[in-house]
C-alpha cells in the first residue's frame, strides 16, 4: 500500500494543465469574437444562483472575460464558490485572474476620478486587496476566522489543506475501487469508479473524471445504470465542449432498451435532460433549427439541472433559434401555441414580447428589444459566439415576411420599420435579393421595391435552352473521348533511353513562345 | 555518291510505274539518311522526278531536305515554294502509303517556318496538307496541331477557325498509321507519344485562339479536352492548359463550376502546380475587385511568366462585368456614381463606360439617362415568340438529334464488332478468348 498513493499524486502533478484547458478555450473563444460587453443589466448574484458545479464556474469566469465591469465582482464570487470544492487549481488561477486585474486597475486612476471627491476611497478597496492578500497569510495561520472573514485573500493554508484532503480522498476511493475489483461485484466497482468520477470532477479534472464514467460502463447491469452512465458522460462532455461526445452518448442513452420502453411519465426528467444536452450540442454546431426543436421539447416540470443548464436558458436558446429558423406557421404551433414551452417563456417575459412583437409583425419594437437584450445574451458563454448570426437570421427573416404580401414597398416606411437607413437596407434587401431569398428588384431612384414577377413561359424557354446546349456539350465531349480510347490517346512517363526526341512530350513548354499573343490583347 | 543517289532514284521510277507503291514506302525510309547526307545536289534530284507520278520519292526527298535545314540553310522561299507544289499537286492515292513520312514532314515544316518567322506563309500549305490527308471532315490528324500553331504565331485566326468548329469523331494517329504500314516496331513508342503530344496541342492551341477571339465557351471546351485527356503522367501541356481552363472558366461562368472527375492527374500534380490561379479563382468568388487587383498585382510576375497576364486582366474586367450584371438582378434604376461604388469602379465615367459596352454586346439590357446620371434596368426583351428564336430552337433540336444519331451509329458498331460480341457471350469459353480481350483494353467498349 505505501507504494500505491504515488500514481494519485503524479496524477495530481499533471493536474495544472488539464484544468487550465477549459478556460484556455474559453479565451481562444474570445479572441474569435472579440466580445466586449459593456453595460449588461444582469443581477450576477441571481445568474450564478441559477448553476452549480463547474458550470458556476466557468460562466462566472466568461463573465469575467467579456466584461470588464463585471470581472471583479464575477471573480469574486467564483472564489468564493470554489473553495466549496476540492478544484485548488482553479483557485489559484483566479486569484492570479484577480490580483492581475487589481494590479492594472490600480496603477491608471478609474475613468470616473475627476467626478469626485471620495476617489481614494472608492479605489481603496482594491488596492487595499492586494497589500491584504500578502499580509494575511501569516495571520490566517493563528486565526482561521480572520481568513474567512477577508474571502478574496489568497489563502495558502486553504490551499494546502484541501489538496492534502484532495490527495487523502482520491486515495482513499481508489483503495476501496481495488478492493471492490477484487471482490469483483459489479455494482460496488460500478459505484466506486462513479464516486472517483465525482471526486475527479470535484477536483476539476475533467479528462480523469470522463475516464472513470466511462470506465463505468463495462460494470452497467440494468438499462438504468446505462443512461445514468451516459448522463454522467454528457455532463463532463458539455464541461469539455466536446459536443459530438455529447451527440453519440445521447443516442446511446435514447437507445438503451430500458429507457426507450419505460413510461415516458417516469423518464421525464432523463429525457428533458437529454433534449437539453440535444439542444446545447446542436447550438454549438449552429445547426440551430435542430437545437430549437430539442430546446422546445423540454419538458417544465421536469427540467431541474443546475449543474447543467438552466430553465432561463432554455427558454432564451430555444425561443432565439426558433426565432432565427422557423417560419410563420412553425413558429405559431410549436412555440406560441405550445402549452410547455409558454411556461419557459414566462421566465423571460422580455424574449416572449420579442417572438409575440415578431409574429404580429410589429418588427420595430421587435428589433429593439432584441437590441436591449443583446448584452445579456453575450455574457452567456453558450449562445454569445451566436448572437450575431442569429440575429441577422432574425432580421432578414423579418425583412422577408415584411416584403411576402406586397407587390411594391416605399423603402423609407420600410426602414422606418426596421429602424434603419435607406441605404443600410438597400444593401441588406440586395443580399437578399442575389441569394434568392426575395423575388423582388429595387428602384434605387424612388427608393422603392418592387416584387419581381416570374413569366413562366420563358423561364421555361431559358431552362431548355440551356439544358440543350449543356446536353450537346456533353455528348460532343462523349463522342470525342470514344475516339480518344479508340486511338490509344494516352499520356504516359516517357523512358529517357529512346534519344532526345522521347523527352519532348515531357518537358513541351507549351505555352512558352505562342502564348506572348495572348498577353497583349 | 553519285551512282547511290541514281540507284534511288531509279528505285523510285521503276517501282512507281510498275504501281508496287507498298514496297516502295516500305523500302524508301531507308533511304532518308542517304538523302539528307546529299543534301547538296537534292535539287537535281528533285527535277528527275514528277510530283505527280512520284509522289512517294518527292516526299521523301523534302523530307531530307528539311531534316538537313539546319546544315543546308537553303532559300525559305525555295522550301516554302516545293511545299506548296507538293501539297497541291500531289497524287493523294500514293501519299496514303507513307502518312507517318508526310505527318513527320509536315511537323519538320512547320518548325522550320515558326523558326524563321514565317509562319503566315505556312496556314495555306498546312490547310491544304490537312484537307488532303483526312479522310473524313470530322478526322483529326497531327497535323491539325502544325495548322493551329502556325495561325497563332501569324495570328491569322480565319482559315484555322474552319477547322476547330467541326467535332471531331475520328481520330488518326501515326502509331495506327505505322502499324498499317509495319515500319519498325522502334519507332512506335515514339510516335504513340507523339501522338498524344499532337492531340494535347491542337486542344491548348485551340483553346488559344478561341480564347483569342473571344469565345470563351468553346476554348473552354477545348481546355477541358485538353485536361480530361487519359493520363498517367502529367505533360506540361496539360498543366498550361489546366491553368488557362480555371481563367476561362472564370469568365465565362465565374466559378469552377465543374472539375472533371475522370482526371487523377489534377488533384496529385497540377494543383499543388497552379496555386496562383486556385488563389485567384478563391479571390474571386468574394466577387470584390478590389481584392480581386491586389491579387494580380502580387502574381503578376508569375502571370507574366506564364503568359497569361493578359487573361488575368481579362479575368478581372469580367468580374466588374458580373458586378454590373448582379446589380442589374436587384436594381431597377440606379444613379452611376452608385454602380461604380457598389462595382469597385473608379468613377461614374467608368461605370458609364463598362455599362455601355455591355448593352452594345446585349450582355445587359439597360438604359442610360444622362440627366439625371441614372441607370434603369430592364428585363430580357426575348420573349420567345418571335420567328427567329423558333429558328434557333429549331436548329439546337436538330443538333442534337444529329447528336443522337451519332451515339446510335457508334453503338451500332460497337454491336457488330465481333470482338466485342465475343467478349459479351464469352464467358462460356473462357479459356480459348481470355487472351484476345487483352489485347482490346483500349477499346471504350471495355
Amino acid at each position: 500500500m505505501p507504494v500505491l498513493p504515488m500514481p494519485p499524486l503524479m496524477q495530481n502533478a499533471i493536474e495544472p494543465m488539464q484544468v487550465d484547458a477549459p478556460p484556455n478555450e474559453d479565451n481562444e473563444n474570445n479572441e474569435e469574437q472579440q466580445i466586449v460587453v459593456e453595460n449588461p443589466s444582469i443581477d450576477l448574484e441571481v445568474y450564478a444562483n441559477q448553476y452549480n458545479g463547474i458550470v458556476r464556474l466557468h460562466r462566472l469566469m466568461y463573465v469575467a472575460d467579456v466584461c470588464p465591469s463585471l470581472a471583479v465582482e464575477a471573480l469574486k464570487m467564483a472564489i468564493t464558490y470554489v473553495q466549496t470544492t476540492y478544484n485548488v487549481n482553479l483557485y489559484q488561477l483566479l486569484h492570479k485572474r484577480l490580483s492581475d486585474l487589481n494590479a492594472s486597475n490600480a496603477p491608471a486612476p478609474p475613468a470616473p476620478a475627476a467626478d469626485l471627491a471620495p476617489v481614494p476611497v472608492a479605489a481603496l478597496p482594491d488596492i487595499a486587496a492586494v497589500p491584504a492578500a500578502i499580509a494575511l497569510p501569516p495571520l490566517a495561520q493563528g486565526q482561521a476566522a480572520a481568513g474567512e472573514k477577508d474571502s478574496f485573500a489568497y489563502d495558502a493554508v486553504w490551499v494546502d489543506t484541501k489538496m492534502k484532503k484532495a490527495a487523502l480522498k482520491l486515495e482513499k476511493l481508489d483503495s476501496d475501487l481495488k478492493n471492490y475489483k477484487s471482490n469483483s461485484i459489479k455494482e460496488s466497482i460500478r459505484r466506486g469508479h462513479d464516486d472517483l468520477a465525482d471526486h475527479y470532477l470535484s477536483c476539476g479534472d475533467l479528462t480523469n473524471a470522463l475516464k472513470c464514467y466511462s470506465r463505468a460502463r463495462d460494470y452497467c447491469t440494468s438499462g438504468k445504470h446505462v443512461v445514468n452512465m451516459c448522463l454522467n458522460v454528457i455532463k463532463v462532455s458539455i464541461y469539455l465542449q466536446n459536443w459530438v461526445h455529447v451527440m453519440s452518448y445521447i443516442s446511446k442513452a435514447e437507445s438503451t432498451p430500458d429507457f426507450a420502453e419505460g413510461s415516458k411519465e417516469a423518464n421525464a426528467q432523463v429525457h428533458t435532460r437529454l433534449e437539453c444536452a440535444a439542444g446545447l450540442a446542436e447550438l454549438q454546431q449552429k445547426k440551430y433549427k435542430v437545437a430549437a426543436k430539442h430546446f422546445l421539447n423540454a419538458n417544465f416540470d421536469h427540467c431541474e439541472f443546475p449543474e447543467m443548464i438552466s430553465t432561463n436558458n432554455v427558454a432564451v436558446y430555444g425561443g432565439l433559434c426558433a426565432l432565427a429558423t422557423f417560419d410563420r406557421p412553425e413558429l405559431k404551433r410549436l412555440v406560441i401555441a405550445s402549452t410547455s414551452f409558454k411556461l419557459f417563456l414566462e421566465l423571460e417575459p422580455q424574449l416572449r414580447d420579442i417572438i409575440f412583437k415578431f409574429y404580429e409583425s410589429k418588427y420595430a419594437s421587435c428589433l429593439t428589444l432584441l437590441d436591449e437584450i443583446r448584452d445579456n445574451l453575450l455574457v452567456d458563454m453558450y449562445i454569445a459566439p451566436h448572437v450575431s448570426t442569429l440575429y441577422t437570421k432574425i432580421r432578414n427573416r423579418a425583412l422577408i415576411q415584411y416584403f411576402s404580401p406586397y407587390m411594391s414597398a416605399e423603402m423609407h416606411k420600410m426602414a422606418m420599420a426596421f429602424n434603419s437607413s435607406v441605404g443600410d437596407l438597400e444593401n441588406e434587401v440586395m443580399q437578399l435579393i442575389l441569394d434568392g431569398q426575395i423575388q423582388a428588384r429595387i428602384d434605387s431612384h424612388n427608393k422603392i421595391l418592387y416584387a419581381k414577377e416570374a413569366d413562366q413561359r420563358n423561364s421555361t424557354f431559358e431552362r431548355a435552352l440551356v439544358l440543350g446546349k449543356k446536353y450537346q456539350r456533353h455528348t460532343r465531349m462523349l463522342i470525342l473521348r470514344a475516339a480518344m480510347l479508340k486511338s490509344h490517346i494516352h499520356v504516359k512517363s516517357v523512358t529517357r533511353e529512346g534519344g532526345s526526341n522521347h523527352g519532348a512530350e515531357l518537358c513541351v513548354s507549351a505555352g512558352s513562345t505562342t502564348t506572348a499573343q495572348l498577353a497583349r490583347m | 555518291m553519285g551512282s547511290a543517289l541514281e540507284n534511288f532514284v531509279n528505285q523510285v521510277r521503276t517501282m512507281s510505274a510498275s504501281g508496287s507503291f507498298r514496297e516502295l514506302a516500305d523500302d524508301l525510309p531507308e533511304s532518308v539518311s542517304l538523302l539528307a547526307r546529299n543534301w547538296s545536289i537534292l535539287d537535281n534530284v528533285l527535277e528527275t522526278l514528277d510530283v505527280q507520278q512520284h509522289t512517294l520519292g518527292v516526299l521523301y526527298v523534302l523530307l531530307a531536305k528539311l531534316h538537313s535545314a539546319a546544315t543546308a540553310n537553303p532559300e525559305p522561299v525555295q522550301i516554302i515554294q516545293l511545299m506548296r507544289d507538293f501539297v497541291q499537286r500531289n497524287n493523294v492515292e500514293q501519299l496514303r502509303f507513307a502518312i507517318c513520312a508526310f505527318y513527320e514532314t509536315c511537323h519538320l515544316f512547320t518548325d522550320y517556318l515558326v523558326q524563321k518567322n514565317l509562319s503566315i506563309l505556312g496556314i495555306k500549305i498546312m490547310a491544304r496538307a490537312v484537307d488532303q490527308i483526312r479522310q473524313m471532315d470530322t478526322q483529326l490528324t497531327p497535323i491539325h496541331a502544325d495548322l493551329c500553331l502556325l495561325s497563332l504565331k501569324a495570328k491569322n485566326f480565319n482559315l484555322v477557325l474552319a477547322y476547330l468548329d467541326t467535332d471531331i469523331t475520328d481520330i488518326s494517329t501515326a502509331a495506327a498509321e505505322c502499324k498499317t504500314q509495319q515500319q519498325q516496331q522502334s519507332q512506335h513508342t515514339v510516335d504513340a507519344n507523339n501522338d498524344a503530344k499532337y492531340f494535347l496541342l491542337f486542344y491548348y492551341y485551340g483553346g488559344m485562339i478561341y480564347t483569342a477571339v473571344k469565345n470563351y465557351d468553346r476554348a473552354l471546351y477545348f481546355f477541358e479536352v485538353c485536361i480530361t485527356t487519359p493520363a498517367m503522367a502529367m505533360s506540361h501541356i496539360m498543366l498550361e492548359a489546366y491553368k488557362k481552363f480555371l481563367m476561362v472558366s472564370l469568365i465565362v461562368e465565374g466559378n469552377i463550376a465543374f472539375i472533371p472527375k475522370n482526371t487523377q492527374v489534377i488533384g496529385r500534380f497540377m494543383k499543388p502546380m497552379a496555386s496562383h490561379y486556385h488563389d485567384l479563382v478563391n479571390v474571386y468568388a468574394n466577387s470584390s475587385s478590389e481584392e480581386l487587383r491586389i491579387l494580380i498585382l502580387k502574381y503578376s510576375e508569375a502571370f507574366t511568366r506564364d503568359s497569361n497576364m493578359g487573361l488575368a486582366k481579362q479575368v478581372a474586367t469580367s468580374l466588374y462585368k458580373r458586378n454590373i450584371k448582379r446589380l442589374t438582378k436587384t436594381f431597377l434604376t440606379l444613379s452611376l456614381s452608385d454602380v461604380a461604388s457598389r462595382v469597385q469602379l473608379s468613377g461614374a465615367a467608368e461605370a458609364e463606360r463598362y455599362i455601355l459596352n455591355m448593352i452594345k454586346s446585349g450582355e445587359i439590357y439597360a438604359s442610360i439617362n444622362q440627366k439625371d446620371g441614372m441607370v434603369l434596368f430592364k428585363d430580357d426583351p426575348e420573349k420567345y415568340n418571335s420567328p427567329d428564336m423558333f429558328l434557333n430552337v429549331q436548329t439546337n433540336i436538330t443538333q442534337v438529334l444529329d447528336l443522337v444519331k451519332q451515339i446510335n451509329k457508334m453503338e451500332e458498331e460497337i454491336i457488330l464488332n465481333p470482338m466485342y460480341v465475343k467478349k459479351a457471350l464469352g464467358s462460356q469459353d473462357d479459356d480459348l478468348t481470355s487472351q484476345h480481350p487483352k489485347t482490346y483494353s483500349g477499346d471504350p467498349t471495355d
